[in-house]
């Protein structure tokens, strides 16, 4: 009897020690997943920033004008020339 | 006893003799040297058990850390410090991530030359240079920080011994010259060093993480261990400023430093309804990205830190104290002779002879005379009190580094002519804001408002200073002195709004003296549209040089430009028909 319990005993120590090992290797790899997710995260955050700094230097209003100025001949508007409508008339 | 089985055979074979009968066992040895061999294992023993308590009791912590110094690693999480954006949500500053280039001198200079000399292209430096910064008996030098990336990734790629690199930001400030002196900037630390980045540095800044981990032999990060300090970015920061209305306010002002040869300039817009300050610019400025030739007279943010003595900007302030007090009506006559007023051993004069004038025409025409003798009529006490409530000679608690107070002396110790001096604003000094503040009642309702440098939310709560009916009389005056028939600014005048202000013309204070030969500081500050009162705009010429050098002629003309584009860009609908300017020639100078 106690021999029978032996074998049995034994034989589940040995499947929880594997499934211990099989879980402590899964989160390693989960864990490098999520790192890398994280570091995804991080360099589309400085994209973002970058992108945010071009556009914000790429719509400069000193280069807008220049460009109106030169490239599509705008001249600035002046009140003479301006119709103003008002709602409801 | 039986020693051993015969039955297993236990015998010594060759000779044929079983074990226990082996004539070796029979021998007697001395007693004591099993004693010793007893000692011996005994104290042996001890010895071992000492070891394992040294080991495991006294040491464990020591030999625990040098364990985990084996695998652990601790990295660092560096937080990112926040962007600085307009009030539309344009970046004005953002930092992006960088490597500072350091070396090892030693293990450098052991690799092949050719290596040494494209590392040398890559950094943008002389080869000689280079060697120079590596001849050093330090183990840590900087060979150059904030590096871009890609250029890092290069350097990386050489291989070389002895060179590493670490993270680091560089900032970037994509509107350059134009915002400046409001954002300011950072040092190569990415600490604040100017305006609103030294001001706001705490919350900017954030707070760096950190996060222990165990790597494997590959370096990937196998487990977390213990805690994570979790980094905080800082805080992103919304200012007041409207990127639209301070290219126009810089540009402008440009214009005017440039076109009447002045040393420099200011110019401060401000939001009536939320005190928000939405444009403040300087002239000369200077490129925040690139401050290698920086000088002193750029970095001077003059709107804020310079004071000089207001002039005639100052006169609606009594006039307006007497209307308040009752003692006089904008209809009121005063006297002022024939242009050249005695008080004591001065004497007070004005451009011209203007006779018998209403208080009205006194800020119209702006005369000294007649602001002196309206002053002269009231306590100095009460002028006292006008001055201090609006903020002169107040520290300003806006938050901006360097913003000063202001000069004016405590009322017990002024003398009548200084009373009346003060009127028409000589023996006082004002920043260039602090002045565009104390319009605020003006353009308001007689009350005023804190200033600030970041997005308003909530409509700020203000301080009546002087009656509605005051403000709404002074408001009319102020029209008067741009549109007016006597008007000295009229070439403040904006097409298709009404607007009004007040010009002001100061000789420049060097060494406690009025500079000689003469240096005069134009300046004008004005509100518009005057029907519903929007912004308030304030223009400064320091030292005019040729032809121009009134208020009225080199700041007038930048506050209708910065107005009328502003005005323009705020979708703020017309209130005036007038839609053709008509400047005289002359422009007419004006007292100061």
């Amino acid at each position: 009897m106690t021999g029978k319990l032996c074998v049995v005993l034994s034989a589940l120590l040995v499947v929880c020690g594997l499934s211990h090992v099989n879980a402590q290797y899964q989160s390693r790899h989960l864990l490098i997943d999520l790192d890398r997710a994280q570091q995804l995260s991080r360099q589309l955050d400085i994209d973002w920033a970058q992108l945010q700094l071009d556009q914000s230097t790429l719509g400069k209003h000193e280069r807008i004008e220049a460009i109106a100025r030169r490239d599509l001949s705008m001249t600035p508007l002046t009140a003479s020339r301006t119709q103003y409508l008002t709602e409801g008339e | 006893m039986k020693l051993g089985g015969n039955s297993n055979g236990r015998v010594a074979a060759s000779k044929g003799v079983p074990f226990s009968k082996n004539p070796v066992l029979a021998v007697r040895l001395p007693v004591w040297r099993s004693r010793v061999v007893l000692f011996l294992l005994f104290f042996s023993f001890v010895g071992l058990g000492a070891r394992a308590m040294w080991l495991q009791g006294v040491s464990t912590q020591f030999l625990q850390k040098q364990g985990a110094a084996r695998y652990e690693r601790t990295l660092d999480l560096p937080a990112t410090r926040g962007k600085i954006t307009d009030r539309n949500g344009q970046v004005l500053a953002s930092s992006v991530p960088v490597k500072a280039i350091w070396a090892i001198p030693e293990d450098v200079l052991q690799a092949p030359p050719e290596k040494i000399n494209a590392l040398a292209g890559l950094l943008e430096m002389n080869v000689t240079e280079l060697r120079k910064k590596l001849d050093s008996d330090r183990s840590f030098v900087y060979l150059k920080r904030q590096v871009e990336m890609d250029v890092a990734d290069k350097i990386a790629k050489l291989r070389i011994g002895g060179i590493d690199e670490r993270k680091e930001y560089k900032r970037y400030y994509p509107q350059g010259e134009v915002m400046t002196h409001l954002v300011g900037f950072t040092n190569v630390e990415d600490v604040g060093q100017e305006s609103m980045e030294l001001a706001q540095q705490k919350t900017l800044a954030g707070s760096d993480g950190s996060r222990r981990v165990i790597k494997d032999r590959l370096g990937h990060i196998v487990e977390d261990i213990g805690f994570i300090h979790e980094p905080h970015d800082g805080k992103d920061l919304t200012l007041s400023v409207d990127s639209k209305i301070q290219y126009i306010a810089f540009t402008q002002l440009k214009e005017a430093v440039q076109k009447f040869n002045a040393k420099a300039g200011g110019a401060v817009v401000l939001d009536v309804h939320t005190g928000e300050v939405l444009a403040l610019a300087n002239y000369p400025s200077y490129d925040p990205n690139d401050r290698r030739t920086l000088t002193g007279q750029q970095l001077r943010n003059r709107v804020m830190t310079d004071t000089f003595e207001p002039g005639s900007t100052l006169k609606p302030f009594t006039v307006a104290l007497a209307l308040d007090e009752g003692r006089i009506k904008p209809t009121t006559l005063i006297d002022t002779g024939k242009g050249r007023y005695t008080i004591a051993d001065r004497t007070i004069t004005d451009t011209s002879a203007h006779g018998v004038i209403s208080a009205s025409e006194v800020i119209e025409m702006s005369s000294n005379i007649g602001a002196s003798k309206i002053a002269l009529s009231m306590p100095a006490q009460d002028m006292w009190e006008m001055f201090t409530k609006v903020g002169f000679g107040q520290q300003p608690k806006w938050g901006f580094p360097g913003a000063v107070a202001g000069r004016v002396r405590p009322y017990k110790s002024w003398r009548p002519v200084e009373q009346a001096t003060m009127s028409y604003g000589n023996g006082i000094s004002v920043s260039l804001i602090q002045l565009a503040r104390a319009y605020m009642m003006f353009a308001r309702n007689g009350d005023t408002i804190p200033l600030s440098f970041q997005k308003v939310t909530e409509p700020p709560v203000g301080q009546q200073i002087i009656k509605p009916q005051t403000a709404a009389d002074m408001r009319a005056m102020l029209e008067l002195v741009v549109s007016g028939p006597h008007g000295s600014a009229k070439r403040a005048q904006v097409a298709g709004y009404r607007v009004g202000g007040k010009t002001g013309t100061a000789y420049k204070v060097e060494n406690g003296k009025y500079a000689m030969p003469r240096k005069y500081i134009g300046s004008f500050v004005g509100l518009a549209p005057l029907s519903a009162p929007r912004f308030i705009i304030a223009v400064m010429i320091d030292e005019p040089t040729g032809l121009y050098h009134y208020g009225g002629q080199v700041a007038a003309p930048a506050f209708a430009a910065i107005a009328t584009n502003a005005l323009r860009a705020a979708n703020v609908p017309p209130d005036s028909s007038v839609t053709e300017i008509v400047v005289p020639a002359s422009g007419g100078p004006e007292a100061m």
